[in-house]
């Protein structure tokens, strides 16, 4: 049960990074915030 | 118009380049769960799984691989565990090397090379450390993992503050997650204990009469290039010293503290009434001085700052320039495995364990692990 609330948490954080993205005007605020949602997709799918 | 759509490209191009390095993290990260092929040799009986021994195991990155070779004739049963620390290589190759060699002949010979297989699956976080190290063999190099000393964390979180271990000894947070602070391990409790429960399980139902854990340690770490024996073996360990310094190895005697409680060498003798050898050889990979960390730092041994450590007698062992390199650590694991089964055999000789096909640690000095190991496949 924790982990499937770990999981839906980092999912969230995961959307709003990806709308975040598509948000930003600048080309460096975006590879900040595609090198950060990066991370997020590692954690979502290989570390529990 | 515009202007909203020239972000929208960039921003999908960037999305593609997130994908691009997730792919290819990803799949370094997947290979740290990959284990290498072990060729055994012909002389192989059985192989088990440690689940065998104790089911819950299984399926678990806890579960690991067992090699016996059992002999035509009766004799006793001999442990030889690696990878109990999988940032220690020499315990790992002595067992491979030994599973790819042997054949028995006289009591079983039992084997785990990757004892915390857990520990095999991620490396220490902040050292830099390579992720495989690269063993030359005559028919090109073959790969071998180099793992944390701690179980992954991804299988074993969170760590308590403090960790009181199943001998009842009290010790920091993190060593709830250290194979040999573990023993004599508990049925239910977290994972590194169920493999050390495991490892006892496999004891007791294979008659286990002596057991060795290989280890390494850091150059400036007093416990080192040593035979750290329970006192049931202390004739055992006297007798092996003799030997190993009559063939020139500088060895020296550490007898298992009794108020150090659940590491291999006291809670195997404890708890299974074997006669429990723990050897050490010096690793300036793990250790705290070393320069940059790489496969040849594992491999050739060589690094100026423990050669200069040494100059200003700061070592527990000379290191010289020419570092101390992984075929003398695997030849000095296997010269004190054959002295303590020289020792078994004349002080008990009903549990004699002899075997045939070990490369000679004089051979594996000069020639090298890799010319006794199977080719790359």
């Amino acid at each position: 049960m924790l982990r499937i609330f770990y999981h839906l948490i980092v999912l969230y954080l995961s959307f709003h990074l990806l709308w975040h993205l598509f948000r930003q005007k600048k080309p460096w605020s975006q590879a900040g915030a595609a090198l950060v949602l990066t991370l997020f997709l590692l954690r979502l799918f290989l570390i529990k | 118009m515009n202007r909203i759509k020239a972000p929208a490209l960039s921003a999908a191009f960037f999305l593609f380049l997130t994908g691009i390095l997730c792919y290819f993290s990803g799949r370094s990260f997947r290979t740290m769960h990959r284990s290498e092929t072990v060729f055994p040799s012909v002389g192989l009986t059985d192989t088990h799984q440690l689940s065998d021994y104790f089911p819950p195991l299984k399926n678990t990155h806890g579960d690991t691989e067992v090699y016996i070779f059992r002999g035509m004739e009766k004799g006793g049963n001999l442990l030889v565990l690696g990878g109990t620390h999988p940032n220690e290589p020499a315990g790992l190759m002595t067992a491979v090397l030994l599973i790819e060699n042997i054949r028995g002949k006289r009591g079983n010979v039992i084997i785990v090379p990757r004892a915390n297989s857990s520990g095999f699956t991620h490396s220490d976080p902040q050292e830099g450390n390579p992720q495989r190290f690269e063993v030359p063999t005559p028919a090109g190099p073959r790969l071998f993992r180099l793992g944390s000393r701690l179980t992954n964390p991804v299988d074993q979180w969170p760590d308590p503050a403090i960790y009181i271990n199943p001998a009842g000894q009290k010790l920091s947070g993190n060593e709830v997650r250290n194979l040999n602070r573990c023993y004599p391990g508990r049925a239910n409790g977290f994972l590194t204990e169920r493999i050390a429960f495991a490892i006892m399980e496999l004891i007791r139902r294979e008659r286990v009469d002596i057991g060795i854990d290989l280890h390494e340690s850091a150059p400036e770490y007093p416990v080192i290039n040593a035979i750290v024996f329970h006192e049931n073996s202390s004739e055992l360990a006297a007798l092996a010293l003799l030997e190993l310094q009559a063939e020139g190895f500088d060895i020296r005697l550490e007898a298992s503290p009794v108020n150090l409680r659940g590491l291999s060498h006291r809670e195997w003798g404890d708890h299974a009434g074997i006669k429990a050898i723990l050897l050490e050889t010096p690793n300036a990979s793990h250790g705290r001085l070393k320069g940059k960390p790489s496969s040849s730092l594992i491999v050739d041994g060589k690094d100026k700052f423990y050669a200069k450590a040494s100059r200003l007698g700061w070592l527990f062992v000379p290191y010289g320039e020419e570092g101390i390199p992984l075929s003398l650590r695997v030849a000095r694991h296997l010269a004190a495995l054959k002295a303590l089964l020289g020792g078994l055999a004349e002080l008990e000789p009903e549990k004699a364990v002899e075997f045939e096909g070990m490369p000679l640690p004089s051979e594996v000095q000069k020639k090298g692990v890799g010319a006794f190991l199977h080719p790359p496949t």
